[in-house]
């Protein structure tokens, strides 16, 4: 019981299949019509028996190559989609970043849209009213605040969902590949952000290709390969061992 | 229950949705907001003369007994109809970020309840000019607003929900609420019908949530609380339901949509 109070993220036995439709029906029509050609439809498992404890505050790289499930998982986390079998539990509040764009509106402005995306980790406008200025501070996108946000590179884009979600309150963080389309300036200055967070005792679980900010950051990797945990541990164990594997 | 806990938490974008809604609907229309109003006028005229013609017998206020009912009326169908594209029109948000799914059904009945109350303008109008006038017994109206918004809020859950994995069902529903209209007392009085099909009648909610706000504003009478209230009881289950299947059917959503 005592254990269990300063786990932030417990990932037990957890197993998560797709189905593959190759021709979706979705009508009764199409279901009728197509009946033969619905059995045409493969279920994939993408994440086989995957056990993980994060402790409060670690901070924990993901890594594998693409398709190994480090996108996935995140979202089970994150309670986008549910496990086949298994539970996933998370204590204390989670924010996620995942993909460019996500909980983003095309036709707002920069400025409305950091209304809309805080609403969504659900923040009151009293609390996003103070923490206005520091948002549009943190991205550098003055000139561009009031733009719609269709007109945003993806730099742009991932520098103001980045300063968005770390101005949620978030007790966890979840962070997939998306850091990696910011310039080398804005990548620094997130993970000097990070680290910061990671002094203030925040549990973070991100996906990065950079091996050198794994090392720098994280006390932990844990090996994605084929949907299950091929390795988790000390940082630099693992990546010397993925590196050595991989290349 | 966590449920309250969790919509109240996130409640600013409830908020949000609900203005969404309210103003995207209108937003690029050059009457704008006036069609919210000319819209139920447009169809009570027609209503008023099609029907009138045919069973008004000779009612000069017959134009107002239509449009007592068909303001709630409009509530109840449009509410159920833009469930059953609230989570599909949302697939964007939903697959990539989290948030309590249940927002949109509840906002999507609540955008609706604001809309009914601007519309409640509009019998209110009619009452006073045509010499009607109010009674005392509107004090009901918000007990009866809150049935039906708990009625839509249990059949939303579920229309919201099952639509996703069976899609014909928003076809289905048009068709049901067109019958539905005239299986109402909207445009007829229930006393024209035989008296076996008087009582099929009483099975359906709408008939008797009608009944209570021609009470309120029509024939100033106390509406049947007797029946309200176990119209309330049944809501309250079907939402309770509702949201248990809402609730199931919603982990799916991300990988269906
Ligand atoms: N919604 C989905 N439907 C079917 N297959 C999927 C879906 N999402 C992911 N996959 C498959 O799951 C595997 C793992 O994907 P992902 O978790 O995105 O990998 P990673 O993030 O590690 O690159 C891939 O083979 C991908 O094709
Ligand atoms: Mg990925």
């Amino acid at each position: 019981m005592k254990e269990s109070n300063d786990i932030a993220i417990k990932v037990d036995h957890v197993y998560k299949s797709f189905n593959i439709y190759y021709d979706r029906a979705n009508t009764l029509k199409e279901r009728m019509l197509f009946w033969a050609r619905n059995k045409r439809r493969e279920k994939r498992e993408i994440l086989k028996d995957i056990n993980l404890e994060i402790k409060k505050g670690e901070t924990v790289a993901l890594i594998g190559v693409n398709g190994s499930g480090k996108s996935t998982l995140l979202k089970l986390m994150t309670q986008i989609i549910f496990p086949n079998q298994g539970t996933i539990e998370t204590k204390g509040k989670l924010t996620s970043l995942l993909e460019l764009g996500a909980g983003f509106h095309p036709d707002f402005s920069g400025r409305e849209n950091i209304y809309f995306n805080s609403s969504i980790f659900g923040l009151t406008k009293k609390e996003i009213d103070k923490r206005l200025d520091q948002i549009i501070e943190f991205s550098e996108l003055q000139d561009f605040i009031d733009n719609p946000v269709s007109t945003y590179s993806s730099g742009m884009y991932m520098r103001l969902a980045f300063s968005v979600a770390i101005n949620v309150d978030a007790e966890i963080l979840l962070i997939d590949e998306i850091l990696s389309v910011g310039d080398q300036h804005f990548q620094e200055k997130c993970f000097a952000k990070m680290r910061e967070l990671k002094a203030q005792g925040k549990t973070m679980v991100f996906v990065t290709h950079s091996m050198e900010s794994v090392r720098n950051l994280c006390d932990r990797a844990v090996w994605l390969y084929d949907g299950q945990v091929r390795m988790d541990g000390n940082t630099d164990e693992v990546v010397n061992e993925y590196l050595r594997v991989t290349t | 229950m966590n449920i309250f806990k969790k919509i109240y938490n996130y409640r600013e974008l409830l908020k949000t949705n609900v203005k969404k809604e309210i103003r995207g609907r209108y937003k690029n229309s050059i009457l704008g907001i006036m069609w919210s109003f000319l819209n139920p006028l447009l169809q009570l005229a027609v209503y008023s003369i099609i029907f009138g013609a045919l069973l008004a017998g000779g009612d000069k206020t017959y134009h107002i007994y239509i449009c007592v009912a068909l303001i709630p009326w409009t509530y109840f169908t449009t509410a159920i109809t833009q469930s059953a594209f609230t989570v599909i029109g949302n697939a964007d948000i939903i697959k990539k970020v989290y948030f309590p799914r249940e927002i949109l059904p509840i906002s999507v009945v609540t955008s609706g309840a604001v809309n009914f109350v601007i519309s409640t303008i509009i019998i209110l109008a009619f009452v006073i000019f045509s010499g009607i006038g109010l009674s005392w017994y509107l004090v009901f109206y918000p007990f009866i607003l809150l049935i039906q918004f708990i009625l839509l809020l249990g059949i939303s859950f579920i229309v919201s929900s099952v639509t996703v994995y069976f899609r014909d069902l928003e076809h289905i529903i048009g068709v049901i609420l067109m019958a539905a209209f005239y299986a109402t007392p909207i445009v007829y009085k229930l006393e024209q019908l035989p008296a076996n099909l008087q009582i099929i009648m009483q099975l359906n909610p709408m008939t008797h949530l009608i009944n209570a706000y021609r009470d309120i504003f029509y024939y100033h009478q106390m509406p049947n609380m007797q029946i309200l209230c176990i119209l309330l009881a049944l809501s309250i289950l079907l939402t309770v339901i509702g949201y248990f299947i809402f609730k199931k059917l919603q982990k799916g959503f991300a990988e269906e949509l």
